[in-house]
Parts: structure tokens; sequence; C-alpha cells
């Protein structure tokens, strides 16, 4: 038995006035639903399919049908196409909740489209920093395809050179370069895009957590002071800092008293395998085994620039006074995710310029099983799944 | 009837039986030829059935052998102990390496050969091995599928034996086609085998029609070479054989000429008299080696098309037009051949012409290449489906090789896939099949960095052992050069440049084998030493490569075909995640392998679920 998910229900265009909305839905009964509101035959929107008429009585529309399979989410869908304003739209995403439709969450028809195959991991994010910024759709090659035709051209050369007379290293080279510079302009926009772990600022209470955090973000949003455990709750930001997005999260200070250690816990209880810790401590007491076993921990050597120095080795020596040690803080905080996205695409480049070297050093069979590594990279960004979730949780509703 | 299967070499079998084979071969193409000696090595009295003796290992089409991938095999069947590459040596009138500007991985060695002398190298080499020829067109199988008892000549003549290597090439029921003419016939000037292919579909064998086609021969003193453009023969003391002392000659000369706006236009305006576009030919042509009808219809606007002009043998009088290959009338084709430049008196020796015949379908024969259906008749070369003559011989030796292990009472031996172009044909033929002339390419192996010319031998002859078709004297030389090899490879692993170990020097793309040599004072003189160092620095280069396309191919093979059909509900599956379990409801994939390609389907789903089959299969079985 195969399953289809829910019917879900979302505006797609942004909620202004404007010349037509387009009313999103997707899942199990999208066409007979539509059928029987518009009033239309059992099967008129069944398969890839236009019907123009009267939506229970609200507007008169235009809907578009796609089967299972052929549509953006890969589920039957339809998108109805009202008069562009917000009240219409509202009546008929009301109208299709009362049959049996869920109104969809932030980037849910972009999930299931990445569920079902219809899109990449990668082009999630290219969507999604599409979608952040004008919202131009523009359709491009996608990198995979491009990959293919390379790969082609290399074996047509390698196995039909004598036979055509096809002298085709030098645009083997050319297309190798183009692709290189192309996975370039890609990571920068997939580094845009992706959300980079969480990171926990932590330590024992008043180990100068919370004038980092404001360090990091430029702006004073915790209270510091000296009085031990000023900072109760969890402060959390997403700030951008290097050019890449990152959840900054203060929590409350260890400090032997039940209550911060009762904090702590609630910390952890939150927390995710992909979390980083700065762990902060002016004295470099080991942090706690359990948090460098189980996450990637940083361990800071906090108010460096006072006179009392425990400094140890493996520990970094932090002012957020005279700015010491600030930048290899940032480099840990935003450090490329393994396996993420934009990590793949920075090996791909890596192995771009590897395959170049090869061509260039006449042997395209070396270069054209390198190709082959770089598909395989681009073929399998799904699993960089987390770093996807992390950006499809700021979708907006209707994408 | 008695069943007449002797167990070892030398026993005396049933009564009636006065010849006492072992093994009978029939057809003696470059198919037959290498089965026969295979078997014969192995220790089987074998005897070759073919029409002609003078015809043995001819050539019919172009006069060469090997290319890419192609030469790659003919060293491969070298190192299993076959006798194609020596005479090929022996006959050679030009070597070219191909491919030379795109990686050692795809270097294709290839010489023009001379066709006769071709023929009389392999007579002599089936001589050598002992093996018996008897001249005759074979024209019924004897005895139950199940179990094939001997043969049946034209002439009436019986011969007998425990297994049987058909290898009879484009002959099954062959037709020759030439503008509207079409006549029997399994090559020019031979008889069609249309009596065996009536038994052999009689028996219910399943048979497909392929097709293939051959260029016109031109009078070589009819052409003004003044047009044309000699092709330059490569100097490496190349020789595809460990056995060959020197490097092959350069004896005689190729050309290449193009054909010209004005050869397009009288294919083009001839077609409808080709019986290839006429409707008259049914069967499938080989996509990679089209004819000149094919080429004109599927590039209009080309032309130009490259015509490479090979002698026949040396000092031969007849030039072979490779490029050129045409089932036009023959008066068309003089009219091609003659708008060619430095061709406008040429005068044609040979008319171009195609021929269809029967070969087996995919599915009929295992991968030791025995027809599944029967216990000793086993099948290679061109009616397995292939084509080129380096494809036939490979496949030759394998089933020869079987047919007589099979006779002794051995296992059957099954050549691996990442090892060798002989193991990626036969797997390709037995699990994919073909639906048109399958030719080698070099791009047909996922492991090609390591499927190489200059390392045949070394990876073969795990294999050659296993066959016992290897001679003693060859496993000798072998491990001679074996011991060189492995010497070398210490001397560079243990080696320093500037601190840095000269492993990692070999792997940068711009190191030449050369390069290496003289780091490590190996100054190699002999061809066989020359090669070892290039061989010890290409696997050291590419070492990573193969290691993960090996990899890559175990996992495929341990779980890529786990089926998931027992799965109903992936949400029962705890261990894997929930996407995961949401799409693999959805998409319902066969196997393993296509569970992998979806996306939201990660590798630790894979691990889970594998576990999951693993786990039920336990509980199914107590
Ligand atoms: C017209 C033509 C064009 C070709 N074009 C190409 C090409 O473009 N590219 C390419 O790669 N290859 C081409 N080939 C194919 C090439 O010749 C074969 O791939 C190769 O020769 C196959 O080897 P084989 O041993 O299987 O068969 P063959 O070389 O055909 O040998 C078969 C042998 O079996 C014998 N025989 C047949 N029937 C019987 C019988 N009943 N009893 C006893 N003996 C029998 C025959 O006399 C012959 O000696 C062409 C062949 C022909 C005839």
């Amino acid at each position: 038995m195969e399953q289809q998910s829910e019917l879900i229900v979302a505006l797609a265009t942004p909620e202004t006035v404007s010349a037509i909305s387009l009313v999103r839905l997707s899942g199990k009964g999208a066409s007979k639903t539509v059928e029987m509101l518009m009033k239309l035959k059992p099967g008129r929107l069944t398969g890839r399919k236009r019907a123009v008429g009267n939506l229970a009585g609200i507007d008169h529309l235009v809907a578009i049908a796609w089967p299972r399979g052929k549509s953006y989410t890969g589920e039957e869908m339809v998108d109805l196409m009202c008069h562009g304003s917000p009240g219409t739209a509202r009546r008929i995403i009301e109208e299709l909740e009362k049959n049996g439709a869920r109104i969809a969450l932030p980037g849910e028809f972009t999930r299931r489209a990445w569920i079902n195959g219809r899109i990449s991991a990668l082009d999630v994010l290219t969507l999604f920093e599409r979608f952040k910024g004008n919202g131009r759709q523009e359709k491009q090659k996608n990198l995979s395809e491009e990959l293919k035709e390379l790969k082609s051209e290399m074996e047509g050369l390698i196995e039909f050179s004598e036979d055509h007379e096809v002298s085709g290293e030098e645009k083997i080279n050319v297309l190798l370069k183009e692709l290189k510079n192309k996975a370039a302009t890609l990571v920068i926009n997939v580094r845009n895009a992706e959300i980079l772990p969480r990171v926990f600022l932590m330590g024992p209470v008043n180990a100068g957590k919370s004038t980092l955090f404001n360090k990091l973000i430029g702006e004073e949003v915790v209270v510091v002071s000296s009085t031990p455990g000023t900072t109760r709750d969890g402060a959390v930001r997403t700030v951008t800092i290097s050019g890449r997005n990152v959840e900054i999260c203060d929590t409350a200070g260890y400090g032997g008293e039940e209550l911060d250690a009762k904090a702590l816990e609630i910390v952890m209880g939150s927390m995710k395998r992909s979390d980083r810790i700065v762990w902060m401590d002016p004295k470099c007491f080991t942090p706690l085994k359990h948090l460098t076993e189980k996450y990637d921990v940083l361990k800071v050597c906090s108010l460096a620039d006072r006179k009392e120095n425990y400094l140890k080795t493996e520990w970094l020596p932090v002012s957020s006074v005279s700015g010491q040690g600030i930048d290899e803080v940032i480099e840990f905080i935003t450090k490329t995710e393994r396996e993420s996205p934009s990590w793949r695409l920075e090996r791909m480049i890596e192995l771009f310029a590897e395959a170049i070297k090869a061509s260039e050093s006449e042997d395209i069979a070396l270069a054209a099983e390198i190709v082959g590594e770089i598909f395989r990279e681009a073929e399998e960004p799904e699993k960089c799944g987390d770093a996807v979730e992390r950006a499809l949780e700021r979708f907006c509703v209707g994408k | 009837m008695r069943r007449c299967r002797g167990k070892s070499p030398g026993k005396v079998l049933c009564g009636e039986v006065k010849q006492g084979y072992q093994v009978v071969v029939i057809g003696g193409g470059h198919a037959g030829v290498e089965a026969a000696i295979a078997a014969s090595a192995i220790g089987c009295r074998t005897v070759l059935i073919t029409p002609s003796i003078k015809k043995i290992a001819l050539m019919s089409c172009n006069p060469a052998m090997g290319g890419i991938a192609k030469g790659t095999l003919v060293r491969e069947i070298d190192g299993l102990g076959g006798a194609a590459a020596e005479s090929a040596d022996k006959t050679a009138l030009q070597f070219r390496m191909l491919n030379m500007k795109k990686g050692p991985a795809v270097w294709g060695p290839r010489v023009q050969t001379d066709v006769l002398e071709y023929c009389l190298a392999q007579k002599r080499n089936l001589q050598k091995a002992g093996v018996r020829i008897i001249q005759g067109m074979v024209e019924k199988l004897e005895g139950h599928n199940s179990s094939i008892e001997g043969v049946l000549l034209s002439d009436g003549r019986k011969v007998e034996a425990g297994a049987f290597v058909l290898a009879t090439g484009t002959f099954l029921n062959g037709m020759l086609h030439r503008g509207k003419a079409a006549w029997p016939g399994g090559r020019r000037g031979d008889v069609s085998a249309i009596a065996l292919e009536r038994d052999i579909r009689e028996r219910m064998f399943h048979v497909k029609r392929f097709k293939t086609g051959t260029s016109p021969r031109v009078v070589r003193k009819t052409i003004d070479s003044k047009f044309l453009e000699e092709q330059i023969s490569h100097d490496l003391s190349f020789r595809f054989s460990w056995s060959s002392k020197s490097g092959v000659k350069n004896k005689e000369n190729c050309w290449l000429t193009r054909t010209t706006g004005a050869t397009e236009k009288i294919v083009k305006e001839s077609l409808k008299h080709s019986p290839l576009y006429s409707g008259r030919i049914k069967g499938k042509g080989p996509r990679y080696c089209p004819s000149f009808e094919d080429k004109v219809t599927k590039f209009p606007d080309r032309t130009g098309h490259p015509i490479h002009l090979e002698p026949m043998g040396e000092n031969s009088r007849v030039m072979y037009l490779n490029g050129l290959s045409t089932s036009l009338p023959e008066e068309i084709q003089e009219k091609i051949v003659r708008s060619l430049p430095g061709f406008e008196n040429a005068i044609i020796s040979a008319y171009g012409y195609s021929v269809e015949y029967s070969c087996f379908e995919t599915g009929e024969f295992d991968n030791s290449l025995r027809l599944k259906r029967t216990d000793n008749l086993y099948v290679a070369g061109q009616i397995l489906g292939t084509s080129g003559y380096e494809e036939a011989a490979a496949t030759g030796l394998l089933a020869g090789a079987n047919a007589a292990r099979n006779i002794l009472g051995m296992t059957k031996i099954v050549p691996e896939r990442m090892s060798s172009y002989l193991g990626v044909m036969v797997d390709d033929l037995v699990t994919i099949g073909t639906d048109e002339p399958y030719r080698l390419f070099s791009s047909r192996s996922e492991n090609r960095l390591n499927l190489r010319q200059d390392n045949a031998d070394r990876r073969v002859f795990s294999l050659a052992c296993r066959m016992g078709t290897l001679s003693e004297e060859k496993k000798e030389a072998y491990a001679r050069r074996n011991k060189i090899y492995n010497s070398l490879r210490k001397e560079i692993s243990a080696k320093r440049i500037h601190g840095k170990p000269l492993e990692d020097i070999c792997r940068r793309p711009e190191i030449s084998p050369e390069n290496i040599g003289r780091m490590v004072g190996f100054d190699a003189e002999e061809i066989n030493e020359k090669e070892i160092l290039s061989t010890a620095v290409l696997d050291i280069k590419y070492a990573g490569y193969v290691k993960r396309a090996e990899n890559r191919y175990k996992v495929r093979m341990r779980y890529g075909e786990a089926s998931l059909s027992s799965v109903e509900d992936y949400d029962e599956i705890q261990t894997i995640s929930i996407e995961a379990r949401e799409s693999l409801n959805r998409r319902r994939p066969k196997n393993i392998s296509e569970a992998e390609s979806i996306p939201a389907v990660r590798q630790a789903d894979i691990d889970a679920l594998v576990l999951h089959l693993m786990k039920e299969r336990v509980s199914r079985e107590t």
C-alpha cells in the first residue's frame, strides 16, 4: 500500500493586495476536494489538468492540478489562482480547512518536495536564499545536471576520439574551470542560507559568558553584572558573523547552587547532537566530561586580561576586554559543519581543482574519475539533513 | 544411450566413441581458437571443427587487433594463457597507442595485422597446444539438451565428446545483404550455418537477430597517396604478450582521408537502396560501429568523416577502408569510393556488405558461459551477442576453460568484474544483457583506473592459476616480474625526498613513472622493467580511487540486491528516521540500492534497514 501525506493548504503569495493570489493545496485528495468545491465532474481535475470556475461562491478562479510525481511537492497538488485580495484568499483557505485540509507549516511544501526526491538539499538551500531575497525564481540548470553533461563529454572523448577525431581536451579544461567557478558562487549562496549549529556559551557563574555574548552579537542584550548568577534565563540570538548565520545561546552559570545546576540540566535537555559549546572558565577547570564526549567543545580560559592567570594547555585565552582570542572563538562558532551542503560544496571545489590538474597533466581518465566523485558528492546532499531541516524551519508558510 | 563423460584426462571413453575427445569446439574463429587452446591447456583431448583450415581466426572485418579497452583485453588474454596476443605481436604491421593524451588508464594499444599471417600464427598455436582440427560443417547437435552427446557433420560424420563449445560467429543462419541482393552466408565466401541454427531453435533455445557490416576493399595501386595524410606509427617498443621478446615493428603505413560533401550526398540520395534503411534488415546493428549510412543519417550536417586506409597484409595489394562500412549496391559503392580525394580512379576489389545472424538471447547462458538448459554446452564469441575479435577471443578462452573443467569435475571459473575487462563483459552480458552487438568500452568498468593495459598480467594472474590455463614457463616468468615489482614498491615506500614520502610524490598528477624511476635509481632498460616501473607508480597514484571504487562495489554486492518486499509498513521499523519512513512508504523501493537513491534516506537509515532485514531472516529461520 502506498501512502500519501495529509492534505495541507497555504497562501503561496505575499499577503498583500495584488493582481492574483495563489493558494496551494498538496496531499491526498487535493484534486477531489477542489472538484467538489468547484462543482466539477469527478476526475475533471485529476492528473495534469486545468479548470476555470467558481469555488464555493467565494471567487471565480483558475485551478491547476498536477498528479503525483509530477508536481512541485511530488504529491497530488492543486494551485488555485484567485483574485488578489487577502480576504478572498483567506476565505478560500477557510473553506478548504472545513473540507479536511490543514494549514501548512513553514517550509512544509518544500520539505515534502525534498522528501519525495523532487529537489535536492542544495536546491532547498538555494530556494531559501531566493525566498529570503527578492523572490526571483529564475530556472537554473542544477549542478548535478551539468556534471552529468561534463561526464558524458569526457567519456565520449575517451572512447571515441580516435574514431571521430574530436579534440576536446581543451574544452574539458574550460568546462571544468567553469563548473569550479559555479560551485564557488554556489557555496557563497549556500553559506548565506545555511544556519549553523547552535552555540551554547557555558561555564561557571561569572566566567564572562554574557560579556562575550554581547561582544559577539554586537549589542547589549544581557544585563552584565558581577554578582554571581545574574543571568537567569538563557538568551538566544541568531546573528550573522563573518557572513554565516549562527544561533548563540547564553546560559545561566554553573556554580554549585542548586538552581544553577537545574538550569544547566534544562539547557542540556534541549541540546541537539550537532550543537557546539564554548565552555568558559577563568580557572581552566575541565568541563564536564559528558559534555566533551558528546559535543564539540571549545575550552576557553576567559578573563585572560586579569592578573591571576590559570591558563592551561589546550585552553584558549580570551578576553572580551582586550579582544584577545575573539577571532579564534568566531572561527570555532562559524566553522562549516561536517556533511552540510556547504561542507560538501567546499569539498567539491577542492575536487574540481584536482580534476583540473589531472586534465592539464593529460590524464582525462583520472579527471573523469574525480568528476565521478564530485557527482556522488552532489547527488548525496540528502546526507546533510540537519542543515536542511534548520533552513526549512525558517521558511515562510506557503513555500 | 550411454553417457560418455570422461572425468579425467586420459580416461578411456565408452566403446562407440572411437576418437576419445573430451571437448569439441565448433567454429574456428577467434573465440573457437582460444576455447580449444584453453581446453587443451587444462588437459583435455580437444578437437576443433571448422569448415576451412585456411580461415582459422580470419579477421572478417578490419585488419587490426586492440584499441581502447579492447587492447587491454588482448593483454588479459595473454595473462590468462591465451594465444591472440602473441600472434598479434608476431604479425603486426603497425602499432599505435590510442588515447596517449588521456591518461595511462585508458591507453589503447592497437596493431594493424597481416590478416593471412595471423591465421597461420593462430593455426600453429592450435597445433602447438595439441588441438586436433577437423574440417567440416556441423549441422546438428546429438542427445538431449540436458546432456549433449555429440555433433553431426554435413558429410555424415559424428564426433562425440563430454563437453562442447559453440563458437560459430556470424554464421548462424547468416544472411548477407548488399543493395537489393540478399543471399545466405556467414561471411563473404563462406556458407551459412542454416541447419545448425534450425536445430538450435528446435531445441527451444531463444535466439535473436543482430547485424553488422563491413567496408569495401580497394586495390592499393589505384589510390593516389598524394592526397592522403599519413598516420604516424608509435615507436614505443610495445608488445601485447609478456612472452614476446621485443616490441612490435612498424612495417607498413596507414593513411587517413576524409569524406567530401559529395560522398554524403551520394549516400543520402541512395538510402532507399540500402537494405538497412529499406527495412529488409531487421537485426540490430552496433551503435558504436555504425555503417556509413547510419553516420550520414544521424549526423546529416556533418561532413569530412575520417576514413582510415589499412593494408590487409605486408605489401598487400588491397587496402581496407575503415570507417566506410556499407551495404549499398555495388555501383553506388563505386561512386562513394571515387568521391574520396585520391580515389578518383580507385578500383574496388571486394564490396562492402552487411550480415544478419542469430545469436543467443540474454538469460540463455550463465556466467561460466554454459547454456543454462544444458549440462555441457558452452557458447562463446559473437553468438553471445558480442562484436569484435578481442571480445570473441576472451570469451572463447573462458568458455573453453569451463568446458574442460566441467569434464574434469572441477568447479566453474567466473572472472571478477572489478579486476578484469573479461569480468566486466561477462557480468554485463549475463546480468544486463544487450540488445545490440556488445562492444567493450573502458567506461563499462567502474574500476577503470585499475583496469589498465600495463598491469593486465597482475590483475588476472590468480584467475589464470585457478583456471589452470597458464603454462609453468609463463608462471615462472610472471614470478620474476612480480619480484621486481615488489622490491620496487618496497623501495618507493621507504624513500623520502626532502622529508616528503615518495609515495605522496607519486600521487601528483604531473609526476611520471620515469621521474620516480630516476628518484629511486631504477633505470629501466628492458621493456619488462619499464612497464613494471609504470605499473608500480600508477598503482600508487590511483590506489585511493581504486579502493573507494572497490568498496562501493562491495557494498552494492552485499546489500544492493536485498529485496525489501517483505517490509509492509516502514513505520514499524523504529530505527529509521521519520522522514525516511515517510518517503520509503511512499516510494516503495524494490531493493536496498533503490532505497539508497531516495533523498531523505540516509546512510544510517540504510544500515538500520539492512539490520532489520537480517533480524527478520533470522527470526524466520528459527
Ligand atoms: C561482414 C562482417 C562485418 C563485421 N563488422 C564488424 C565490425 O564492424 N566491428 C566488429 O567489432 N566486428 C565486426 N565483425 C565481427 C567480427 O568478425 C567478429 O566479432 C569476430 O570474428 C567474432 O569471432 P567469433 O569467433 O565469434 O566468430 P567468427 O570469427 O565469425 O568465426 C566463426 C567460425 O565458425 C565457423 N563456423 C560457423 N558455423 C559453423 C558450423 N556449423 N560448423 C563448424 N564451423 C562453423 C566459421 O567458419 C568461422 O570460422 C564483422 C563480421 C562480419 C562477417
